[in-house]
């Protein structure tokens, strides 16, 4: 076992979670430096779960205004204006984030998230990024791609009763060690890129529709040149010709995304307090599994419908010719 | 056969109870001479990630899946294929109950079984088939599913932050979201779960209208190790109780919010508190406990006032959650878990065989040694008269063993100087990891035969060896360290600088002196698990009562030698604090006992896990099974939703699995035409008598013969004396029988009724409420 010993302090507020996945994957986690961007309110679930859990320090980035909207499921941003007027969503989040846990370095990092370099991403162990335009989150997780370090990357996104969570280690090596035997794992991750360039009718025909619905959105954002989440009712003629256009190129049946799902998917702006819940704490899980090295991670997409209450593990990749 | 005490692993097979092969050739091995101890190791395994095309033809571990068919999944994974080729030839779902469409599903789920050949079920079952077939619509129909249609669009509505809490108030014109402001919802436990719940309602807008009520309790105060995941607390709350802080923090989230924080436990010594009143007003009940018992009362109060409970679980990465809705599901208490094991007394006693049966003496020792020896000489020197006096009318071996205890504490092992407590603590050293293991191997030699001739000492007993004190072991010298410390602290004695430094400390042992030991003829030593002690203790004699005179005079004397109002002070185990020295002791005495008998010792922190019993927990599965808990929630407060809507998830964060199953619903007890579950009361009227009673459940072919009133018995018919009863009131022969009077708002007593039908078999009928006035 090689670094540092745990301090005793560390021993005795992280006690419950060390007997869970041990000590050594704790000093690994707080090692580890996370950067988040878009604080929503699962995001915001995301980094309560990772704060408390100790890694050692989180960078928030996102310039927006706290907005009446920004309060409604972000626990984090107290709803006392003299608390956050003039501030950031990142700074008020970063001010109630630090109280959680003093041994987590909490910070903001100011500006275009699409501006920075690629060595900036490089001082990360883990990027999650939220609400982002298809265009932002192709471009990021392209730089991260570049890094000689392996870099895991998330995407998560909550639209009303529904959450999405993407998943790219690269190729992920991990050890599962077990009494005297260590087995060496690995898994290959596509990038986002490859990912949604699958081919819709190469994938199972029992795939999520909400994996369909949810790429029809993001289409239809950025063809219009919207920020996320800026959708209403009212587009629904507009998402519907989107959806023909891609189930033709894709050739499959347009049932395969049904309307009432396109349209909660609309109007589902905001976010929902359980489900954020649900998934900030999946999402959690995924991190603290990716960089403690520990266990098996989701590959590479999850999805959960409050609707039918399902949460479903899919595996969008281009299916490897058999060798 | 040596060779097998290499320590590598090896694969077994036809595992027995009591025996299992080899696979391995061991014709070449020596001959077995006696022993040996196997220890089970599960080997790892590679996970192999298919595509989900290869995964259809050869399904490997169904990481998805929903509970209710974990039972056969892979017939149900070709019945999942059969229904998807159905709709692709038909162009729709089997029609519900509909013979013909069955059969047609049935014959494509047997050419897809043959077409897997192998892979495929020896028997695909048609009549499984065909109920799957039958339901296949509704299984299928998400939306039939979880919202039962109605919410639907309210739900859509809540969910769009239409009505958001904080600042729309004016649209509330939804009854759902006007439900969840007006909600009376009681919370119980303000640890991580409740702490989540709390953030999750404060949120969603729950008990923030002007009807709305929320309390929460917890009796716990906030402590170090709760931080890392009940995200209300901070450092400067430790010591603080928990439902005050986590419901300001949440009010300063939502500061609509109606909360009043207790700081009472939930059981049967709080009904005044949470009185009928209470529980009556309640709109829903949500647990955020962290024991089973906790769990088992407040299910039987929602049980008995009819309220929702919504139950919910984690332990280390896996949450479950149970929801149970009234005359819906069946209760929470309907289905339990088989109890936990634990080890024979015997073997924890003497013939221990792995770290837990160490830790567990370790914790009794401890127990015994440091708080309720202490106690009970307090208790004497409290009231000495008193005491003598209940220890004479007891006069059994319980009381001899106690006042033995005292008096040994007061008179050979009386404390006053650090030294003192050194002493004690290496006399202790040999009594137990010496002079014991001396007499048992005595009483059984390594070569002694058990009555059929079998070796005494096979496994698993391990034999056991002394040790040899030496202070320049460093695990004996702490041991010492922490024993004359923790026994400084019941006598209140100082505890010098110099223990901390193991030269001097080294010193102070070395001046001790350690009698020798004589193993003794005919100790009787427990070696099969009967408990002779519980006999031996109920069985008083005149020796006995004569050695408590005797004894009781020894202790007056002691006594007298005291200094006045001299009191010792006993110590509460504490695994948290990790400066108490409590934890030392307990890993020392159980790494020395385990050394005594060859089991591998281990460290502070994984003794402190088992001998303080701590559940491992984190924050994300906590967060995770609050949110699927409070999606359950707004069904209950939309209310009218059927069994069907709600939803029991069982998650595995580091697998991951997630998986969903309908609520079971309550078991259906039928007798003639009537029917009724746990949820029904019958209720009776006009202030019956005893007679009047049995003769309303004779009307119905129900033979009555014993009626109680909560655990107090009313009448039976076995006893003659009973019959007099017969012709009171029920309600007055409660009034007697239970000497205590009925609440003054309450017109109703509840009682239970064994009954049988004509053919003598026993029906479990409902609680019975009768009516007084």
């Amino acid at each position: 076992m090689n670094g540092e010993e745990l301090t005793e302090q560390e021993t005795a507020l992280y006690d419950r979670q060390i007997r869970v996945w041990g000590a050594d994957a704790q000093r690994r986690l707080s090692k580890s430096h996370i950067l988040v961007y878009g604080m929503k309110g699962t995001v915001a679930e995301f980094c309560k779960n990772i704060v408390l859990a100790g890694v050692g320090s989180v960078t928030l980035v996102d310039d927006r205004e706290v907005t009446e909207e920004a309060l409604s499921a972000n626990f984090l941003i107290l709803p006392d204006e003299n608390l956050y007027h003039g501030k950031t969503l990142a700074e008020v989040c970063c001010d109630s984030l630090k109280e959680f846990n003093p041994m987590v370095h909490v910070s903001v990092e100011k500006g275009d998230i699409s501006t920075f370099g690629v060595e900036f991403f490089g001082k990360f162990d883990a990027v999650v990024i939220s609400c982002c335009s298809l265009a932002k989150k192709k471009l990021i997780n392209q730089k991260r791609q570049k890094l000689p370090k392996r870099v895991a990357f998330y995407m998560v996104d909550c639209r009303g009763c529904c959450g999405e969570i993407f998943v790219d280690l690269k190729d992920y090596k991990y050890s599962k060690k077990k009494l005297e035997e260590t087995v060496e794992c690995q898994l290959e991750f596509p990038s986002f890129e490859d990912t949604i360039s699958v081919p819709w009718k190469a994938l199972p025909k029992r795939v999520s529709k909400l994996y369909f619905a949810m790429r029809v959105i993001e289409q239809f954002e950025d063809a219009e040149g919207r920020n996320p989440g800026e959708t209403s009712i009212a587009d629904l003629p507009g998402v519907l010709k989107l959806r023909k256009e891609l189930c033709e190129t894709n050739s499959v049946n347009e049932s395969q995304i049904p309307d009432a799902l396109l349209e909660r998917l609309l109007i589902g702006t905001s976010e929902y307090p359980p489900v954020c819940a649900i998934i900030g704490g999946i999402l959690g899980q995924e991190v603290i599994k990716a960089i403690s090295g520990k266990g098996d991670p989701l590959k590479n997409f999850f999805f959960f419908d409050a609707m039918d209450g399902k949460g479903l593990i899919e595996d969008i990749s281009e299916p490897k010719p058999v060798s | 056969m040596k060779e097998l005490n290499d320590g590598k692993p090896r694969k077994i097979k036809s595992v027995r109870p009591y025996s299992f092969t080899l696979e391995e050739d061991t014709t070449n091995f020596g001959t077995y001479v006696k022993g040996g101890i196997v220890t089970q190791v599960k080997q790892p395994r590679v996970l192999n990630f298919k595509p989900l095309r290869a995964a259809l033809k050869d399904p490997g571990d169904f990481l998805l899946s929903d509970f209710s068919k974990f039972d056969r999944p892979p017939l149900l994974h070709i019945a999942f294929q059969a229904l998807d080729r159905f709709i692709c030839e038909i162009g729709r779902f089997p029609v519900a109950r509909s013979e013909e469409d069955a059969q047609k599903f049935i014959s494509i789920a047997g050419n897809i079984n043959e077409c897997l050949g192998e892979g495929g079920v020896e028997d695909i079952n048609p009549k499984l088939l065909t109920h799957f077939a039958f339901g296949a619509r509704a299984v299928l129909n998400p939306m039939a599913a979880m919202f039962g249609g109605i919410v639907g669009q309210e739900v859509v509505k809540a969910c769009s932050g239409k009505f958001h809490p904080l600042f729309q108030i004016s649209v509330f014109g939804s009854k759902l979201q006007k439900n969840l402001e007006d909600a009376k919802v009681f919370i119980v436990g303000s640890g991580a779960l409740g702490c989540e719940f709390l953030k999750n309602v404060a949120l969603m807008g729950v008990s923030c209208g002007s009807q709305g009520k929320l309390t929460i309790t917890d009796d716990d105060v906030i402590e170090k190790s709760n931080l890392s995941r009940q995200f209300l607390f901070r450092d400067w709350n430790i010591g603080q109780a928990k439902s005050t802080v986590a419901a300001s923090a949440a009010v300063s989230i939502n500061p609509q919010l109606k909360i009043e924080a207790l700081q009472n436990r939930v059981g049967p010594e709080t009904e005044f508190v949470f009185n009928d009143d209470f529980w009556e007003n309640l709109t829903v009940v949500i647990n955020a406990l962290d024991n089973v018992d906790a769990r088992l009362y407040v299910d039987q109060r929602c049980l008995y006032f009819q309220k929702p409970l919504l139950e919910s679980g984690t332990l280390g990465a896996k949450c479950n959650t149970q929801m149970v809705i009234p005359h819906l599901t069946e209760n929470y208490g309907a289905s339990r878990d088989p109890p936990e094991k634990q080890a024979p007394m015997c073997t924890v006693h003497s013939f221990p065989h792995n770290i837990d049966h160490c830790l567990t003496w370790a914790r009794s020792e401890f127990e015994g040694l440091l708080e309720k020896t202490p106690a009970e000489v307090n208790a004497y020197l409290s009231n000495p008269s008193e005491y003598a006096t209940a220890m004479r009318n007891a006069a059994d071996a319980q009381a001899k063993d106690n006042l033995e205890r005292i008096l040994q504490c007061l008179e050979q092992e009386k404390c006053e100087t650090f030294q003192d407590c050194v002493t004690w603590a290496r006399l202790r050293f040999e009594d137990y990891f010496v002079n014991r293991v001396k007499q048992l191997t005595f009483t059984f030699p390594e070569d002694a035969t058990t009555s059929t001739g079998a070796p005494f000492w096979s496994a698993p007993k391990r034999f056991p060896r002394p040790l040899q004190f030496s202070t320049t072991d460093p695990s004996h010298l702490q041991f010492i360290m922490a024993a004359s410390i923790l026994r400084a602290e019941t006598f209140g004695i100082p505890v010098p600088d110099w223990v901390k430094n193991t030269k001097m400390l080294a010193k102070a042992v070395e001046k001790v002196i350690v009698p020798d030991f004589q193993p003794k003829e005919g100790v009787k030593i427990e070696t099969i698990e009967t408990d002779e002690r519980a006999t031996s203790l109920s069985t008083g004699s005149v020796d006995d009562a004569a050695v408590i005179n005797e004894l009781l005079f020894k202790l007056e004397r002691c006594r007298n030698n005291l200094p006045s109002g001299f009191r010792m002070k006993p110590i509460q185990f504490e695994k948290d604090d990790d400066t108490n020295y409590h934890m030392d002791l307990i890993a020392g005495l159980a790494n020395m006992r385990a050394r005594n008998y060859s089991i591998p010792e281990v460290d502070k922190l994984k003794a402190k896990f088992i001998a303080g019993r701590i559940i491992p927990a984190i924050a994300t599965s906590t967060a995770m099974a609050t949110g699927l808990v409070c999606l359950e929630l707004y069904k209950v407060l939309d209310g009218a939703h059927k069994v069907e809507d709600y939803r029991n998830t069982f998650a595995n964060l580091a697998l991951p699995l997630f998986s969903m199953a309908e609520p079971v619903p309550p078991k259906v007890m039928k007798h003639r035409d009537m029917s009724w579950t746990v949820w029904d009361r019958w209720i009776l009227r006009g202030n019956p008598t005893v007679r009047e009673l049995i003769q309303w459940l004779k009307d119905k072919g129900l033979n009555a013969y014993s009626i109680s009133y909560g655990s107090c018995l009313l009448f039976n018919n076995v006893f003659p004396r009973h019959k007099e009863r017969l012709d009171k009131k029920v309600v007055d022969v409660a009034r007697e029988i239970a000497k205590e009077d009925l609440p003054p708002y309450r017109s109703h007593l509840d009682v239970v009724v064994a009954c049988e039908d004509d053919e003598d078999n026993d029906i479990n009928i409902p609680q019975i409420s009768i009516y007084y006035r």
